[in-house]
């Protein structure tokens, strides 16, 4: 019966699931740059530079799932 | 009313909107030129008449636009020293910045009004011209683009780190034991461990033009996407929705030219800059 419902589902499953994962992973970046600013407000800088960098390579992921899977 | 707009069949045979992959808009002696390649002559046009204009009377104390310049060109030596070291930057500087600038123009460029809406098409029932071949559309937001500039990030990438470290070093980089005062047993079974994951290191290193071609590709793409289906929402509640996706797009535009600009120069750092008193770990 679930299984039944569950061969009804379509669409694009690997879109939604690494979009999933990647705002979390987005969101858990900003959380430790936020934390960090806040300790240490001189660092603002070096760590801004830093979460942007870690933001793009999660980010990046989403376009993977998106044009990479036919 | 939408389908008597857009029922018309579309020339491309998709949905109407943004197609994935650049449009052929002219045939010239047999090469396709797409409408992205207009855009990024363009820009490479206005770019070098700015900086021709700024650099032809150089004085000491100068003017507004050679103050301009000066002001972008000293602040990304900076900041490309501080991640690569005195060394490095002096070769390098001229790809990381070109980089950084060439994208960064691109992706403004293409906000402008008139990429995308200015083109061949034809009229529909209802009295709309509808575009179907526009002139103009984002640099960036063509894969072709990103891939090239991924690749020649990637042959450029090869060919310093074999200059700054030469062959062994290269070897040692990638293979090598990476801790000092460790010998015996424990030697040889790490020697074992990092000579394996030397190889795990070389997919990566190939696989990392992909993620920044895809990267590029996927953001620029995404927003146009966005941006054309806010303004599809009706005549006044699609201003008001694709303003702030507008001004989005800007910051997008100008963080994804910084983010593969400091890629591109992180990943040449860990390969090229080590060999320096940085003492950085691996």
């Amino acid at each position: 019966m679930i299984t039944a419902l569950l061969a009804e589902l379509t669409g694009s499953f690997h879109v939604a699931l690494a979009a999933l994962g990647s705002a979390i992973g987005i969101g858990l970046v900003g959380k430790g740059a936020s934390e960090s600013v806040g300790r240490n407000p001189g660092a603002f800088g070096k760590v801004m530079v830093m979460a942007i960098l870690a933001i793009a390579f999660a980010e990046s992921i989403v376009f993977f799932a998106l044009f990479l899977v036919k | 009313m939408l389908t008597s707009v857009f029922g018309a069949e579309p020339v491309t045979g998709e949905e109407h909107g943004l197609t994935s992959a650049a449009v052929p808009v002219l045939q010239v002696f047999g090469l396709t030129i797409s409408n992205s390649m207009i855009i990024t002559w363009i820009v490479t046009l206005l770019l070098i008449l700015f900086v021709r204009l700024a650099t032809s009377k150089m004085s000491l104390v100068p003017g507004k636009l050679q103050n301009f310049l000066e002001m972008i060109v000293e602040g990304l030596y900076e900041f490309f020293k501080g991640i690569l070291g005195e060394r490095v930057v002096r070769s390098t500087f001229w790809f990381f910045s070109a980089i950084f600038l060439f994208i960064l123009s691109t992706n403004w460029f293409s906000l402008l009004p008139g990429v995308g809406s200015m083109g061949w098409g034809h009229t529909t029932e209802s009295g709309h011209f509808m575009v179907d071949i526009p002139w103009l559309r984002g640099g960036n937001a063509d894969l072709n683009m990103t891939c090239a500039m991924a690749m020649l990030f990637f042959l450029f990438w090869t060919i310093w780190a074999f200059k700054f470290n030469g062959v062994k070093g290269v070897a040692k980089e990638l293979f090598g034991v990476k801790s000092d005062g460790i010998t015996g047993p424990l030697l040889a079974f790490l020697a074992v461990i990092f000579f394996l994951v030397g190889f795990l290191e070389i997919i990566s290193i190939c696989f990392r033009p992909i993620s920044l071609m895809f990267r590029l590709y996927g953001n620029i793409y995404a927003g146009e996407v966005m941006m054309e289906t806010m303004m599809e929402m009706g005549p006044i509640t699609g201003i008001l929705a694709s303003l702030p996706v507008y001004f989005l797009e800007t910051l997008v535009g100008f963080v994804q030219a910084m983010v593969f600009a400091l890629l591109t120069a992180v990943f040449t750092a860990t390969m090229c800059s080590t060999s320096e008193s940085e003492g950085t770990a691996h």
